[in-house]
C-alpha cells in the first residue's frame, strides 16, 4: 500500500473576521488509518474538517487530499464520502431518490438498494426524508457517505442520536470498509469510539493541535486511577491517596500494576475490604478534562 | 446536472406551494388576459398582451420560485450537500434552475400560441423568441441575486417583492404609454427595453434593427445581476 498520505495539511490558518479560528495547524492522515480529530467545542475541528472536505477555503497553509486541492471536486469527490455533520437532505425526496441522486453525483456505482440495506433503511426506502427520525436521517447520511465504497470517508458525529444497535450496525460497516483498505476522518463526542478504534488521535484545543498521537501515548502522559471505599477507619494506606468524607479513596498512578499489587496485599495483609474497586489506565476524557486545566 | 434537475422536478410536483405559485397563478393570469385580449388590445396593443404575459411567468413562475427555491434549498444544507459531490458549482445552478426555466419558457410558449390563435399571431417570431429568452436570463440572473439576500424561503415573499412588482409596473407603464416620452428611463428600467421589443416583434411596423439594440439594456441587467449574484450569493445559511 502507498504511505503517500491521503491528506495533508501544512500550516492551515483560518480566519472569521478578528478570530482566529485555526492557528498554524500541521497533521496528515495516512492510506488505511482512522484519525480521530477531537477537541474542545470551539476547538477549530468543525472548521478544519470543512476546509478539508473543500467546504471552505484556508486564510492561509495548504491542504492536500490524495495530492489535489480539496476543491478539485472531479480529482477528489469520487474518491471520498462525507458524512455531514447536520442532514441536508431535501425533504421531499424519498430515502431511494436522496441516495440514489447522491451517489449518482459522487460518480461512483453502487446498487441503492445494498447500501439502503446497510443501514437498515430498506423498509423506509419509499418514505420522504421529512417522515424520518433524526436517527434515521443520520443513518441515510451514512448511506451516501459510504455509497460505492470510497477510499476516504469523513464522518462528522456519526452516531450522534442513534440507539445502541444502530450504533453497532454503522461500526461494523466502517470496520468491513477499513479491511477494504478505506482511510477514515472521525470527529465524534463520543470518546469511547475513538478511543476504541482511533489508530490516531488529534486533539484540538483553542484553534491549535494540542496533542497527537495513539490512544496509548495521549493516555501515558497522564497517570492511571484506582479507586474503592473504605468503611471504617483503618490502618495508613500504602500509598499516596485522596480520601474524602465519606471514605472514598482515589490513587493516581503512574505504575499502575505495581500500585495495585501493593495495595492488594496491604488490604490482604490486614483483612480489609477495599469496595467497589475499580482500577484503569487513564481514558481519554481524562486527557479532554486535562486539557482545559 | 441532470440528475439534480429530474430530482428537483419531483420535487416541484410534490411541493403545493411550488406548484400553485410557479404554475396555476401565471396560467390563470395570463389565461384572463387572453380571454380579455380585446380590452387589452384597446388599451395598449397584442404586443403589450403578450409582454405582459411573459413578464407575468417570468416574475412569478421563474423569479420567484426560483428565489423561494434556492433559499429552501440552503436552509435545509441541501447545496451543502450537493456541494459534498463532484458536480460543480455551475452545474448544481443549473440542475436546480433547468426545471422553473423550462417550466415558465412551455407556460410563456403554450399562452402565446394560445394568444396567437385567438387574437392573431407575431409579425416577427424570431425577434419574439429572443426577446422572451433574453427576459427569461435577466429575471433567472435577478434571481441569483436576490437569493443571495434571501434567508428562507418565508423570506422570499419578500425580498421577491421589488422585483416582481416593479418589472409588472414597468410593463404595465411601457405597453399603455408606449416609448414617446420618456424613452430612455422607460428603456433603462429593467424589463422597460425588453417589454419594447416583445411589442415590436408582435405589433410589427418597427425595423428589426432598431429592435434589436433594445436587448443591449435587458442584457445589461444579465450581466449586472450576474455580477451582484457572485458578490451576494452564498451556499450555506448564515450561522
Amino acid at each position: 500500500m502507498s504511505t503517500t498520505p491521503v491528506i495533508e495539511v501544512e500550516r492551515l490558518n483560518l480566519t472569521y473576521g478578528d478570530f482566529h479560528a485555526v492557528k498554524d495547524l500541521s497533521f496528515e492522515v495516512r492510506p488505511g488509518e482512522l484519525y480521530a480529530l477531537l477537541g474542545t467545542n470551539g476547538a477549530g475541528k468543525t472548521s478544519t474538517l470543512e476546509v478539508v472536505e473543500g467546504h471552505r477555503r484556508p486564510t492561509s497553509g495548504t491542504v492536500r487530499v490524495f495530492g489535489h486541492r480539496p476543491d478539485d471536486r472531479q480529482a477528489t469527490r469520487p474518491r471520498m464520502g462525507v458524512m455531514l455533520q447536520e442532514s441536508g437532505f431535501s425533504p421531499d425526496l424519498t430515502v431511494r431518490e436522496s441516495v440514489g441522486l447522491i451517489g449518482r453525483l459522487t460518480r461512483r456505482t453502487d446498487d441503492v438498494d445494498r447500501v439502503i440495506d446497510l443501514v437498515d433503511l430498506t423498509g423506509r426506502a419509499g418514505r420522504k426524508v421529512s417522515q424520518l427520525s433524526g436517527g434515521e436521517k443520520r443513518r441515510l447520511d451514512f448511506a451516501t457517505a459510504v455509497y460505492g465504497t470510497p477510499e476516504l470517508i469523513f464522518l462528522d458525529e456519526p452516531t450522534t442520536g442513534l440507539d445502541i444497535q444502530s450504533r453497532d450496525a454503522v461500526w461494523a460497516t466502517v470496520d468491513r470498509l477499513r479491511e477494504n483498505g478505506s482511510t477514515i476522518v472521525l470527529t465524534t463526542h463520543y470518546l469511547e469510539e475513538a478511543q476504541q478504534r482511533a489508530d490516531r488521535i488529534g486533539l484540538m484545543h483553542q484553534g491549535v493541535l494540542h496533542r497527537e498521537g495513539t490512544v496509548s501515548e495521549l493516555t501515558r502522559t497522564l497517570p492511571g486511577v484506582i479507586r474503592f471505599s473504605l468503611a471504617t477507619p483503618m490502618p495508613p494506606l500504602p500509598l499516596q491517596a485522596d480520601v474524602d468524607v465519606d471514605g472514598k479513596v482515589t490513587v493516581e498512578s503512574f505504575e499502575l500494576q505495581k500500585d495495585l499489587h501493593l495495595l492488594l496485599g496491604w488490604a490482604q495483609a490486614h483483612a480489609v475490604e477495599l469496595r467497589d474497586l475499580a482500577a484503569g489506565p487513564t481514558r481519554l476524557d481524562d486527557v479532554f478534562r486535562a486539557i482545559s486545566n | 446536472m441532470l440528475s439534480i434537475a429530474s430530482s428537483e422536478l419531483i420535487q416541484v410536483f410534490r411541493n403545493r406551494l411550488i406548484l400553485i405559485t410557479s404554475l396555476i397563478i401565471p396560467v390563470a393570469v395570463s389565461a384572463f388576459f387572453v380571454r380579455q385580449h380585446e380590452t387589452y388590445a384597446a388599451l395598449g396593443s397584442l404586443g403589450y398582451i403578450a409582454a405582459i404575459v411573459t413578464f407575468t411567468v417570468a416574475a412569478f413562475g421563474l423569479y420567484a420560485t426560483a428565489v423561494t427555491t434556492l433559499a429552501s434549498r440552503r436552509q435545509n444544507l441541501f447545496l451543502k450537500r450537493l456541494r459534498s459531490t463532484a458536480e460543480s458549482d455551475p452545474g448544481i445552478l443549473a440542475g436546480l434552475l433547468l426545471p422553473v426555466l423550462v417550466i415558465a419558457a412551455v407556460q410563456v410558449a403554450a399562452i402565446l400560441t394560445a394568444l396567437a390563435v385567438v387574437a392573431g399571431g407575431p409579425s416577427n417570431v424570431a425577434l419574439l423568441v429572443v426577446a422572451i429568452l433574453a427576459t427569461l436570463a435577466m429575471l433567472i440572473g435577478l434571481a441569483l441575486a436576490t437569493a443571495g439576500l434571501t434567508n428562507s424561503p418565508e423570506h422570499a415573499q419578500v425580498t421577491t417583492l421589488p422585483v416582481t412588482l416593479g418589472v409588472i409596473a414597468v410593463t404595465t407603464w411601457v405597453g399603455i404609454s408606449g416609448t414617446e416620452n420618456l424613452a430612455w428611463l422607460k428603456r433603462l428600467l429593467p424589463g422597460g427595453a425588453a417589454t419594447e421589443l416583445i411589442m415590436n416583434a408582435w405589433n410589427g411596423g418597427v425595423a428589426v434593427t432598431d429592435s434589436l439594440l433594445l436587448l443591449a439594456p435587458t442584457l445589461g441587467w444579465v450581466v449586472i445581476a450576474v455580477n451582484l449574484a457572485t458578490r451576494l450569493f452564498r451556499w450555506e445559511p448564515r450561522r
